[in-house]
């Protein structure tokens, strides 16, 4: 039985936190991110780096926060779809240790 | 051990002891012109010991093993003795070496510039290298490329040459008998023997060389040439490195220095000329 990806929580709080912070080195196709508290390296492409780049300041955003301070600077397209993402990146991103749940 | 031997390779200093004399003695006539490591605190020792207290003399069969062993090493005959020693001394460099990022990756010298080589056994790195090493470039090593975590530079660990299968015809015809070791035939890796590097490899193996050029070599495809990118290089060279992950962020700040300074280039060649060729000309056109 194939397994079913969990419900997308729209209203759950996600933060940056100074513990997780990552070394950051921009390549020509993609960016690097070393997480110093787990020395572990990751390789990503965007929407990653500009998500983390927007919650730098450590403040508490939930999915629909974070599309709001991102559509300052990036044409995003529509709002459903692209908080969907967002939604599903702050997942991906907390299950890697690199966001914690506020 | 009943016979051993210190020998400097680079920066690094091994104690090999054995017990059978015959895989001491092929060391010292192929390291007879490397400087004598007698007298410093070696980095690794090195083991050959025999699978059993029998087996030292009924077919005798080596145990390698030192600082940082595998258990499940599979054991070798005694004609295979200077394999083992290398071997060895490969296994300390890859399980216990901290001091640079350590890449498997072969490397040549020209004009104070690095050219550095990698890619899969087979791949023809070793022998590109080697053949390289003849033709006036200085040959930095065939396996190991050292770089260094604060300068960025490429250090050389120009062990013996290991000469695989077809290669051994290809460089044996190049250079003087005197500097070859033992045909090894039928070892777990094919036919192998060993070459050593020229003079001045040996003499200038403290000097390293800022990284120009990095090639991912392909033997006996047809010949073509693909600019590999930042996110590719990095990523095969973590995969080419044996301590990167131990290094934390020293080596990560190492590579990605590496790889945003570096151009990187695959090739696929059919033969040694065509690779002399299309090396000759990434050289020249910038690297």
């Amino acid at each position: 039985m194939p397994q079913e990806e969990p419900a997308l929580d729209r209203t759950r709080i996600y933060r940056l936190d100074p513990r997780d912070h990552c070394r950051i080195c921009p390549l020509d196709d993609l960016v690097l991110l070393y997480h110093v508290r787990s020395g572990q390296t990751h390789m990503v492409i965007s929407p990653v780096p500009e998500m983390l780049e927007a919650m730098a300041d450590g403040a508490p955003l939930s999915a629909s926060d974070l599309y709001a301070r991102l559509a300052h600077d990036y044409d995003l397209g529509p709002p459903d779809a692209a908080v969907a993402q967002i939604g599903a990146q702050l997942q991906a991103l907390e299950a890697l240790g690199l966001v914690r749940a506020a | 051990m009943r016979h051993g031997l210190t020998l400097r390779i680079g920066p690094a200093t091994f104690r090999i002891g054995s017990a059978w004399r015959t895989p001491i003695e092929a060391l010292a006539r192929l390291y007879a012109a490397y400087p004598d490591g007698g007298g410093t605190v070696a980095d690794f020792t090195v083991r050959l010991q025999p699978t059993s207290t029998l087996r030292r003399w009924v077919r005798p069969s080596i145990f390698i093993t030192g600082d940082h062993g595998l258990a499940d090493a599979a054991p070798m005959s005694l004609a295979h003795g200077l394999l083992a020693a290398e071997m060895g001394m490969n296994l300390q460099m890859a399980l216990g070496w901290r001091r640079h990022l350590l890449l498997h990756a072969s490397s040549v010298e020209k004009d104070g510039r690095a050219l550095v080589m990698t890619g899969e056994s087979g791949s023809g790195k070793s022998t590109l290298a080697a053949l390289l090493g003849e033709r006036g470039w200085r040959l930095m090593g065939d396996e190991f490329a050292l770089l260094d975590l604060d300068s960025g530079a490429i250090l050389p660990f120009p062990r013996l040459v290991s000469l695989k299968n077809q290669a051994i015809g290809v460089v044996a015809d190049a250079v003087a008998p005197d500097r070859l070791g033992p045909l090894l035939r039928a070892t777990a890796k094919g036919d192998i023997r060993h070459m050593v590097p020229r003079a001045d490899a040996v003499a200038r193996m403290s000097e390293g060389a800022m990284p120009a050029l990095l090639l991912f070599p392909r033997f006996g495809h047809e010949a073509a040439l693909r600019p590999v990118g930042q996110g590719e290089a990095f990523m095969r060279l973590t995969q080419a490195s044996t301590n990167y992950v131990a290094l934390g962020e020293p080596g990560f700040a190492a590579l990605t220095r590496f790889v945003t300074g570096v151009p990187a280039c695959a090739i696929d060649f059919p033969t040694g000329d065509a690779a002399f060729e299309m090396v000759g000309r990434l050289w020249e056109g910038g690297a």
